[in-house]
């Protein structure tokens, strides 16, 4: 690893502050990010969870700079990676940190690869470019990879092309492409979403040991809170655009303090309810993005809406327990029962 | 459940108009409304012609061979001294009947064919992109002037000839894109109503294939102008004195060292025509494209 | 598949007179190229009226193709289809166009599954107007209004100007019009936000007290399954794996595919970190339909497997101890 082993306990790997960002679109200017702000240390988990549509992959590649220049209308706050001020800096120098220090895995596995290179390809050439292994060595490193990441008779398989692959196997890839240049920050994009529960099982848990072992910091995003709850130290819930709560996953799960984390929570069908127990349904849909009302993005669906919530917009406070944040005028303070849930 | 409470029942106006913003909406840019206007100037032409205040098309006044523009003629006369604003006027109608009927045979058969084999694919499908093949790898020329020295010269015949060559490229057009509308779940959820194959047909597969094709009409048009040309270069067009652009461009080129306005006047308006075509084809087309892939 | 399995009656078939669908020995094929993809192979079960049956597996496993055949949409390749006793595929085009009307089926991409030219209340009214049925009009707002749409603001507009909610609403209302007696839903929360999965499931059961309907419910999401479902099916390349009461399976699944399956959920419960693991995780990745493994197909993932496995087919068999009756699991060596 880059830093060294006191360092990592207390300095932060990536700080984000008061980011925001709007998108050209043909229906206006997009919200997609409204001032976020969270830190993520050395070797943790930071779950990014929401609905589609909050913003949470602009988010993560306005962390890289991978949103399309042309799509940017305004991009607001700072991104510090290891202290170090990286939103500012020029394509060519971010290009040098993508890799060695920020590496990303998508959704689709499919898209992700290129049909036409093998696999092989794909996995050594970030070890000969930020690296400067000869072909050989990185053969051989990425064979090393592929084994890593649970590839079986990957010496095999190494020449052979995505579209051989299965779904889990391609992700596979995707994470070994990710984990060539020894990245300190991942980012994982709802890397499960596309596949099955029995593979997502699979991936996390693969995931979630590669990151131990490497005391890598993970961004891991997704849309179920069943993917982060076990797996995550902290998690940020969002919706439209901001940080709605973020708190370290026990007691976020435990007491739950804005009205949208509890409402998702509740509207989850349970594996242990019995069989036509009726769903606690969130009215409404989540909102639009472009234009965005005044007040909480949440207040015309949220059981707990004052006049107040439809007239400012709430700030991020810190609620009784240390690094447990939320954006709600009107908490919810009961503690949430957590007896037996799954 | 509706988040916003809309009007409660919009009139019809209102509904048109948001249709139409809907389709030529945003984004077209003024490119495409000159070419929309420049497109609407020709077909006025060549429909109102004959009750236009020029002068007489066919009359050859020797005085005024090979004038150039603003002169005795306002865009010149030709080598027989006949003027040329007129022709071109009178031309336009002749490149937009055989543009519309050329377009319209083949937009009919081979749509019509190409919706049926996308739809009901087998043998027929099979037969039907064979049999196209074999027309599209003919020499079009070849099969052109046989058609025209089998049906002969008439502004009718030479369009049917030209839409017969039209066939498998609108016939490929129709079939790629009942394919994936047959892929649409709505189709079978119309089958699982019980809806009648003709039902389907007309009602899920049509209005989703049909506006493609009709863009691509218009990409086609262009293409059927030019091929008039070159029929006309043969000399085998519609027959002389009736005045046709590629005539026109044909009989230009004889003068190209005295008289250059002949042959470029009639080319420019050609051009611009077949420019527009293609230009409003396309942005059609992609925006029933985008439209298809975000509905 | 030996011969005579072929012509018993599957033990799964329960012997009741309220069945109102009755799958025998499906079997779907298709060609692509010179392969022969088995999506759906000897699958039987039943449905009784007024009951949910909740269909699972992976990806690829042959859900949606059993949803499709039970529609005749395409006809199975061998196997018979029964509804309300009569057999589908038998049918000739003009009875089974009329029959067919008593099924009805949603789709997972309620985008899709709408034709974006025509407006809302022509795509709800689509099977009245085939079928000519009278008070069209006043039918088309029950539905509409049953699905929570106001049809004063929505009749007129077209799919595109919905919500994936809402278009799923319209799916729903469109099915419901010519007042079927089953509903087969092809995963129909799938493509629909958290939030909004709830409302969709409560409205589905909702519709179900209301038009007594019978559900087929093709699902991957477990827990999803489990909350509108009485039965389930647990699908595995094709082949039946386990079917029986949702509480029994869940409680005490007999199949290790199926414990697998559950134990893959991911854990709301963030202290429970790590107690799954005693379940053995499932390797590997689903074998190719189109040339699938001898015997058992779920062998070559299967944490229990011997080798009998490999070389005779499990059949169904009642599972012993179960909480309820009807419970039937298709492994040599049950849990
Ligand atoms: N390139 C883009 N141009 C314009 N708008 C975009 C672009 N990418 C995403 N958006 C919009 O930004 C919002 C957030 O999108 P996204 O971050 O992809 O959501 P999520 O990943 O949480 O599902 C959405 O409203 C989306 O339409
Ligand atoms: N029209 C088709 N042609 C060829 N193969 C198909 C077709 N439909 C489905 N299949 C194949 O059948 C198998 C089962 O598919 P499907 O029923 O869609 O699975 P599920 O719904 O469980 O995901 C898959 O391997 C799929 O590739
Ligand atoms: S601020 Fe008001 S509307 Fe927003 S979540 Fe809190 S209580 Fe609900
Ligand atoms: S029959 Fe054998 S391989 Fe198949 S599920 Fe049972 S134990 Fe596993
Ligand atoms: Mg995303
Ligand atoms: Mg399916």
């Amino acid at each position: 690893m880059r830093q060294p082993e006191h360092m990592e306990s207390n300095a932060s790997l990536l700080q984000v502050n008061n980011l925001s960002i709007r998108l050209n679109s043909a229906a206006g200017l997009v919200h997609a990010v409204e001032d976020v702000s969270f830190t993520l240390k050395a070797g943790q988990t930071l779950g990014i969870v929401g609905e589609s549509g909050s913003g949470k992959s602009v988010m993560a590649r306005s962390l890289m700079n991978l949103l399309p220049r042309r799509a940017v209308a305004q991009r607001k706050g700072s991104v510090l990676l290891s202290g170090r001020e990286i939103s500012t800096l020029s394509e060519r120098e971010l290009q040098r940190l993508r890799g060695p220090d920020i590496a990303m895995i998508f959704q689709d596995p499919m898209t992700a690869l290129n049909p036409v290179l093998t696999i092989c390809v794909q996995v050594s050439e970030p070890l000969q470019q930020h690296l400067g292994m000869s072909k050989q060595a990185a053969r051989a490193r990425a064979i090393e990879l592929l084994d890593a990441v649970g590839i079986p008779d990957a010496v095999n398989r190494i020449d052979q092309y995505p579209h051989q692959l299965s779904g889990g196997m391609r992700q596979r890839v995707v994470i070994a492409i990710a984990l060539t240049c020894n990245p300190s920050l991942l980012i994982a994009d709802e890397p499960t979403t596309a596949l099955d529960v029995t593979v997502q099982r699979q991936i996390l848990d693969l995931l979630t040991g590669l990151q131990k072992e490497r005391r890598m910091g993970m961004l891991l995003i997704t849309h179920d809170l069943g993917v982060v709850a076990s797996r995550a130290d902290f998690i940020a819930v969002m919706y439209a655009g901001r940080l709605v709560e973020v708190a370290p996953a026990n007691t976020l799960f435990k007491s739950m303090q804005h009205p949208y984390t509890e409402a998702l929570f509740n509207s989850i069908p349970r594996i242990n309810d019995a069989s036509h127990t009726r769903l606690q349904a969130i009215p409404g849909r989540p909102p639009q993005l472009h234009n965005p009302a005044p007040g909480c993005a949440f207040a015309p669906r949220c059981p707990y809406a004052q006049q107040r919530c439809h007239r400012e917009t709430p700030p991020v406070v810190q609620a009784e327990q240390a690094g447990h944040l939320h954006a709600c005028f009107y908490p919810v303070s009961a503690p949430v029962a957590l007896g037996g849930v799954r | 459940m509706p988040a916003k409470k809309h009007p409660k029942i919009e009139s019809r106006a209102q509904n048109f108009a948001r249709a139409l913003q809907q389709v030529f909406g945003r984004g077209f840019g003024p490119g495409f409304w000159l070419a929309v206007v420049w497109l609407l100037i020709v077909a006025f032409c060549a429909l109102f012609a004959d009750w236009l205040p020029v002068r007489d098309p066919l009359d050859p006044v020797i005085a005024n061979r090979l004038n150039g523009p603003f002169t005795s003629n306002l865009l010149g006369a030709d080598g027989l001294g006949r003027d040329i604003f007129a022709r071109l006027i009178h031309g336009a109608r002749v490149s937009v009947v055989i543009g519309l009927t050329a377009v319209s045979i083949g937009m009919l058969i081979g749509g019509a064919l190409g919706i049926i084999a996308g739809y009901f694919r087998g043998h027929f499908e099979r037969a039907l992109m064979a049999v196209l093949d074999v027309i599209l790898a003919f020499p079009w020329l070849v099969l052109l002037l046989a058609l025209v020295a089998f049906i002969g010269q008439s502004l009718f015949a030479i369009s049917v000839a030209i839409g017969f060559l039209w066939i498998p490229a609108y016939a490929r057009v129709a079939r790629a894109n009942t394919l994936s509308v047959v892929q649409r779940e709505y189709v079978l959820a119309a089958k699982a109503m019980g809806a009648s194959t003709s039902r389907i047909l007309i009602k899920e597969v049509l209005p989703n294939v049909i506006l493609p094709v009709l863009a691509y009409g218009l990409v086609a048009m262009g293409l059927v102008i030019i091929v008039e040309s070159a029929l006309a270069f043969l000399g085998l067009s519609v027959e002389a004195p009736q005045p046709t652009w590629g005539g026109m461009i044909s009989e230009g080129k004889r003068h190209l060292a005295t008289a250059v306005h002949v042959a470029v006047i009639p080319s420019v308006t050609m051009f611009l025509t077949v420019l527009s075509l293609n230009f409003v084809g396309d942005r059609l087309r992609s925006r029933f494209d985008v439209k298809e892939s975000n509905l | 598949m030996t011969n005579t399995s072929e012509q018993a009656t599957p033990l799964q078939l329960r012997n009741r007179d309220d069945i109102v669908l009755r799958l025998e020995h499906l079997v779907v094929n298709f060609q692509v190229g010179k392969q022969t993809v088995q999506a759906v192979s000897d699958v039987s079960l039943d449905v009784a009226l007024g009951e949910t049956l909740g269909l699972v597996g992976e990806s690829g496993c042959g859900k949606s193709t059993v949803g499709r055949a039970i529609m005749q949409l395409p006809p199975p390749s061998a196997g018979r289809v029964l509804f309300k006793g009569q057999d589908l595929s038998n049918m000739s085009g003009e009875a089974l166009r009329q029959t067919r009307t008593g099924l009805q089926m949603i789709f997972q991409d309620p985008i899709s599954s709408l034709n974006p030219r025509r407006k809302v209340r022509d795509i709800v009214a689509e099977g009245l107007q085939i079928w000519r049925r009278p008070n069209q009009d006043a039918r088309v707002r029950e539905v509409m209004e049953a699905v929570g749409l106001d049809p004063d603001t929505v009749a007129d507009r077209r799919p595109h100007q919905f919500s994936g909610g809402q278009c799923q609403r319209i799916c729903i209302a469109r099915s419901l019009a010519l007042d079927p007696d089953v509903l087969i839903c092809d995963e129909p929360v799938s493509a629909l936000d958290v939030s909004v999965q709830a409302q969709i499931l409560n409205l589905l059961e909702d519709m179900k007290q209301r038009y007594q309907l019978t559900m087929v419910f093709v699902a991957h999401n477990l827990a999803v399954v489990k909350n509108v479902s009485d039965r389930v099916a647990v699908m595995y390349l094709g082949k039946l794996c386990e079917i029986g009461n949702a509480e029994a399976i869940y409680a005490r699944p007999a199949h290790p595919y199926t414990r697998a399956l559950l134990a893959s959920i991911p854990d709301m419960d963030p202290d429970a970190r790590g107690q799954q693991d005693k379940i053995p995780l499932l390797q590997g990745d689903l074998p190719s339909p189109a040339n699938p493994p001898s015997g058992c197909r779920f062998r070559t993932r299967c944490p229990n497997a011997q080798a009998r496995c490999a070389e005779v087919e499990p059949v169904m068999q009642a599972v012993a101890d179960s909480m309820t009756p009807d419970h039937f699991v298709a492994c040599h060596f049950p849990l």
